[in-house]
């Protein structure tokens, strides 16, 4: 946890343009609070990644700045990123092992994260072997081992099948709630957006852009069934508004 | 256990029943097609047999000249693996090396290295070294252009990962790139393989001097109409070559059996894609 109170990343009229010319982003200015959990979405294309990728640190901005309080940060990209020819733990155990944590204490958190995303049983096994939904739990349990103050997740479930989304989904709350990492979830799921987030942020591309944002209130632990309550309704058709070039002006709305 | 026998004996019967048409043509064509007194063209297979491989004086000479030509070919190969795995690194760690180097690698796969045979032995002699240099000129492109197409090749998310965690150039490359080239540098080196055997056979059929392998024996048995042994030293360079190759084949499937391709893809015979 970052205890200073000062937010885990903050962008200030950020600007991405491409060698080719593309502009991937266009003033963009957003701040995340510690422990704060929030979700983007935006149609492909929109500069989603390229705002992940600023974030990350893999990418400078063309204009503006972006400023984090933590190098404790995790990613979760789209696929699983696992490296096929070693076993689960030491995938798992790849990120202390980049960063210099002493062997020991890595195979202990490598135990430890591969516990909590439930996968201990499949350790000795190659990812190659396991199920999509399985292989982005390891890509989860890698990030885990470094105890993030912020996690990007860029569509993580994007490549798994509905049910197994919706579960791990429903893990990721779990992990949310116990750390305590603030978040920034990338998702093309305007429901997915709402269940898992406190603030939802609409894009729009050409050039990418943020265009509004949509607060929910819901409390967590948040169950599948709120799914069905007219609140979520109510909120998932304010993001879809603003996703479809409705009011672009900030809505708050009760619980 | 029989279930397996049954499998592998299914397995092996059609390429074994098309051994024994070839064999049957064989006879026919030595004993219907050629008259007697021109059977040297076409001697029968157990003459060849009989005369290359159970007189035990040809044998012996057959058997030196293989192993010669094995000590060049390995020895060819092994150091064009060494230095083409290292051209390939160092190419793939900065674009300027691949600028300044390939265009080399590439001018090297086009020149004709067997007429280069006699400069060769001119400036290193004709013994063993001069031979192995043939092999490594011929067995070095395959090496350098597929490793350095592995070592390219890895997943940009990967390399993401790695730069995440502030990963050097040096673990990159050990824990990342050579890893994931595996699939690629083993399909290379078997194809350089192929081609060692091929330089090692080839480059001493040129030579014509110094101790003689199998090529020199190739080049001087048609000369004195020895026409079985001419047989059995073509049929001893062909079983080298398809060993080398199959041995090559069953290292990379042990080495990457983590890569699924390699359950799913049909054997291409090790061709680059
Ligand atoms: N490395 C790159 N070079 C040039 N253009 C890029 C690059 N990466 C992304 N783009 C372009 O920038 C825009 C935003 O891309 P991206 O951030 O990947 O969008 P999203 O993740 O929302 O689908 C797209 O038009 C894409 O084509
Ligand atoms: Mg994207």
């Amino acid at each position: 946890m970052t205890d200073d109170g000062r937010p885990a990343l903050t962008m200030e009229a950020v600007g991405v343009r491409y060698p080719g010319g593309t502009v991937a982003l266009d003033g963009v200015t957003l701040s995340l609070a510690p422990g704060e959990f929030t979700a983007v979405v935006g149609p492909s294309g929109c500069g989603k990644s390229t705002l992940l990728r600023l974030a990350a640190g893999l990418l400078k901005p063309t204009a503006g700045t972006v400023g984090r309080a933590t190098e404790r940060l995790g990613f979760v990209f789209q696929d699983s990123t696992l490296l096929p020819w070693r076993s689960v733990r030491r995938n798992v155990e790849l990120a202390g092992e980049l960063t210099g944590v002493p062997a020991r204490e890595r195979r202990d958190r490598a135990g430890e994260a591969l516990r909590r995303v439930g996968l201990s049983h499949v350790a000795d096994a190659l990812p190659g072997t396991l199920s999509g939904g399985m292989r982005m739990r390891v890509s989860l349990a890698r990030t885990l081992t470094g105890r993030p103050d912020l996690m990007l997740f860029d569509e993580p479930f994007g490549s798994v099948d509905e049910i197994t989304r919706g579960r791990l989904g429903d893990d990721l709350q779990e992990l949310f709630a116990a750390d305590g990492f603030a978040g920034l979830l990338v998702t093309h799921s305007v429901a997915e957006a709402v269940y898992l987030s406190q603030r939802v942020l609409v894009m729009a591309d050409r050039p990418g852009r943020l265009v509004g944002e949509v607060a929910v209130p819901l409390p967590y632990p948040r169950r599948p069934e709120v799914r069905f309550s007219p609140a979520f309704t109510e909120l998932t058709s304010q993001v879809t508004a603003l996703l479809q070039g409705g009011t672009a002006d900030r809505i708050e709305v009760a619980a | 256990m029989t279930r397996v026998l049954t499998r592998q004996a299914r397995r092996l019967a059609p390429p074994a029943a098309v051994a024994a048409l070839v064999l049957a043509a064989w006879y026919f064509g030595s004993y219907v097609l050629i008259d007697a007194d021109r059977r040297f063209l076409l001697p029968a297979p157990h003459e060849v047999v009989k005369v290359g491989f159970g007189d035990p004086a040809n044998l012996a000479e057959l058997l030196a000249a293989l192993r010669l030509s094995a000590e060049v070919a390995v020895t060819g190969l092994v150091c064009a693996a060494v230095l083409g795995l290292a051209l390939a690194i160092l190419m793939s760690q900065a674009r300027w090396v691949e600028r300044s180097l390939y265009p080399y690698a590439v001018a090297l796969q086009t020149v004709p290295v067997l007429a280069l045979v006699p400069l060769l032995g001119f400036w290193f002699g004709f013994g063993f070294s001069s031979r192995v240099l043939t092999c490594v000129l011929i067995a070095l492109f395959p090496i350098v252009a597929n490793s350095l197409f592995g070592l390219r090749s890895v997943d940009p998310a990967l390399h993401d990962l790695f730069t995440l965690h502030r990963a050097g150039r040096l673990t990159r490359l050990v824990k990342l790139q050579l890893p994931a080239a595996l699939p690629a540098i083993l399909t290379g080196l078997r194809i350089s393989a192929g081609a060692a055997v091929i330089g090692a056979i080839v480059g001493d059929f040129f030579f014509q001097q110094g101790e003689p392998g199998l090529g020199q024996l190739i080049y001087v048995y048609p000369r004195r109409l020895q026409s079985e042994m001419l047989f059995a030293a073509v049929f001893l360079a062909s079983a080298f070559g398809v060993i080398v190759f199959w041995l090559f084949g069953i290292l990379a499937r042990q080495a990457t059996s983590w890569h699924s391709s390699q359950h799913r893809r049909p054997d291409t015979g090790g061709a680059p894609r």
